[in-house]
């Protein structure tokens, strides 16, 4: 098991999925992170020299993930309610935001979009 | 008209039992389907509970609600625990290289220093000595593809090429000692390049020449192996160590005799507290292959130690299978997520380097060899600069100049890349032993050739039908003009004897 960022992974594991885990690191960002530190994207989490650990781990805490990243999204949200701007609006009435039609197929606006949202 | 009125007990019918009765015929053996068309009530459909309503699904969609439709869970799938690590690539991977149903051919000769370049052997199947198969499994000479598990034991066809080849051996080996001959390989999926190169590694464990392989070049380009910049003062080249380690241990296994018997020549500063004088050239290797972190100097040491004059050192074949995939960029990037060149990386480098003459006078290797660098019917991208390259390196080969028009020219709207097309064109070597690099094709088998590759194979008890002269002319036409390995896969095919 090694940590990466406080989070415990297997060795089986791939270190690009891993690290694709996190909220906010997707398939691009992931394989640049690797590339920048020389990690062959077949390379498993147990083969990892633990200077490559610290560096991804200093990597990562200095990019907005998790929930800096989830905050941030709320609190752009929150700002199109408190400007009353139409996108503001229809998440609190929990709408679709971006032009698509009400008649069906809204049930993500309905589970996502209320006045209060969820972290 | 009836009486809305039941006459009996003076209950008021249901309006449908006041309807004309169905035009069904009536039956009057069953009590239910009596009941179902009766004209008169029954107080159990009056009392009848009022029917359920429908669930809320078959009501149609709901709008604007979270749960407007229920997806069933699914049941998770029961899943057995899969095989350890490493077991199903090493099923997959696995190389059978005898049948103990097939025949031995009792005339079978092995392959031995004496016989390797005999013209008599020509046209016949000679086997490789059972004592060599670890050697030769070692450094990867045999591949799942070639068929080996259909015969008593490894064995392969003598034919032309490979005589000229067991010549060249034996003239490196002796009256011509220092020469270098440089071969890139080329030829149809199945002509036996592959095979080509085992007999190759064959004849040079045979010789007691050391021996480098490359068998999957592709290995080394699809980013499957840890790689690292070299160090600062060559920025832009790569060290793969895990790779490198692994060629060491190729090396080691196979060539252990011969590199025990040699010792350390040279001082070598990057390596100064691991080598120590009077160490063999084994326990140098064993370096590297124990601590993947000094892989490459050590490599790199060995190298040096092997093409010193200083000792005697036995002359060494490298052979390469696949080299097109070393013709584009890797699958590896660098820092700020660039692809890098596969000419970069320093692995690729060096067995490509070897393709050029040696500078100063001094040849690439100077104690004599072989080189031979196979391309890949099968597996191999299509690189344009590539193919342009082995399109020039034939025309020098046959002796064009390359300053007439029949030289073949790159398409500048094809976007060639210069450093595949000058890895390919060298310049006159300017050691009197080392030879320029040429291209071989390897073609089909002749008629004669395929008349001896089928006796092995009838001898081998594998065919059901007599061989005659008119079966084997058909199955050479049919194999595309003896294609050994169509040859191989017409003969494999179960046929049913003809009744004559």
């Amino acid at each position: 098991m090694v940590f990466i960022l406080g989070v415990n992974f297997p060795e089986r594991n791939l270190v690009k999925k891993s690290l694709e885990t996190f909220f906010g690191i997707g398939h691009n960002t992931s394989s640049r992170l690797l590339s920048r530190f020389y990690i062959n994207p077949t390379c498993k989490v147990g083969e990892l020299a633990n200077k490559q650990v610290l560096d991804i781990t200093a990597a990562l805490s200095d990019m907005k993930i998790e929930n800096d990243l989830r905050r941030q999204n709320l609190d752009d949200i929150k700002r199109l309610k408190e400007t009353g701007a139409y996108r503001g609006r229809r998440h609190a009435l929990g709408l679709p935001v971006r032009g698509q039609r009400t008649r069906t197929q809204i049930k993500t606006a309905v589970k996502l979009n209320r006045m209060e949202r969820r972290l | 008209m009836a009486s809305a009125f039941c006459r009996s007990c003076l209950s008021r019918l249901p309006r449908a039992s006041l309807l004309p009765p169905p035009t069904v015929p009536r039956t009057t053996t069953t009590a239910t389907a009596a009941a179902a068309t009766a004209g008169f009530h029954t107080s159990a459909a009056h009392y009848a509970n009022p029917t359920k309503k429908s669930n809320s699904l078959d009501s149609g969609p709901k709008y604007r609600q979270a749960k407007s439709a229920k997806m069933k869970r699914k049941k998770p799938v029961e899943r057995t625990r899969p095989p350890p690590i490493g077991e199903r690539k090493a099923l997959r991977n696995r190389i059978v290289l005898g049948n103990p149903n097939a025949l031995e051919p009792t005339d079978m000769q092995n392959i031995s220093v004496e016989n390797m370049g005999d013209p008599r052997v020509r046209g016949s199947v000679v086997g490789l000595p059972v004592s060599m198969l670890e050697q030769l499994r070692s450094v990867h000479a045999f591949k799942k593809s070639q068929g080996w598990g259909l015969f008593r034991r490894p064995a392969t066809f003598m034919r032309k090429e490979a005589l000229e080849m067991g010549r060249l051996f034996e003239k490196i080996s002796g009256e011509e000692q220092g020469k270098v001959v440089k071969k890139v390989i080329t030829g149809k999926v199945g002509s036996g390049k592959s095979v080509f190169l085992t007999q190759a590694m064959a004849m040079g464990f045979l010789k007691n020449w050391v021996v480098f392989t490359v068998p999957e070049t592709q290995e080394l380009v699809n980013a499957h192996t840890g790689y690292a910049p070299l160090d600062d003062a060559n920025p832009g080249l790569y060290v793969q160590n895990q790779a490198t380690s692994q060629l060491l241990q190729r090396t080691f296994k196979a060539n252990e005799k011969v590199l025990s018997g040699l010792k350390v020549s040279q001082e070598h500063p990057a390596l100064k507290s691991l080598v120590k004088p009077g160490m063999t050239l084994a326990q140098l290797t064993g370096l590297g292959i124990k601590d993947q972190a000094v892989a490459w100097p050590i490599f790199q040491a060995l190298w040096a130690e092997l093409t010193s004059t200083s000792a005697p050192r036995p002359p060494v074949l490298v052979t390469v299978d696949g080299l097109s995939h070393w013709m584009q960029n890797s699958k590896y990037r660098t820092a700020d997520f660039k692809p890098i060149h596969a000419h970069d990386l320093v692995f690729v480098r060096h067995f490509l380097s070897l393709l050029k003459p040696g500078v100063n006078g001094n040849s690439t290797l100077p104690n004599g060899g072989l080189l031979l660098y196979a391309t890949s019917g099968s597996n191999s991208p299509r690189i344009y600069s590539f193919d342009v390259a082995l399109k020039q390196l034939e025309a020098t080969t046959s002796g064009i100049n390359p300053k007439s028009p029949e030289f073949p020219q790159v398409d500048a709207y094809q976007s060639p890349d210069p450093r595949v097309i000058e890895a390919f064109t060298a310049p006159q070597p300017t050691s009197a032993k080392e030879g320029k690099l040429e291209l071989q094709p390897l073609s089909g088998l002749t008629p004669e050739d395929t008349v001896g590759y089928m006796e092995f194979w009838a001898k081998s008890g594998l065919i059901r039908q007599y061989m005659n002269f008119r079966w084997v002319s058909q199955l050479w036409t049919k194999s595309s003009g003896g294609i050994i390995g169509e040859l191989h896969r017409l003969a494999g095919r179960l046929r049913v004897p003809q009744r004559t």
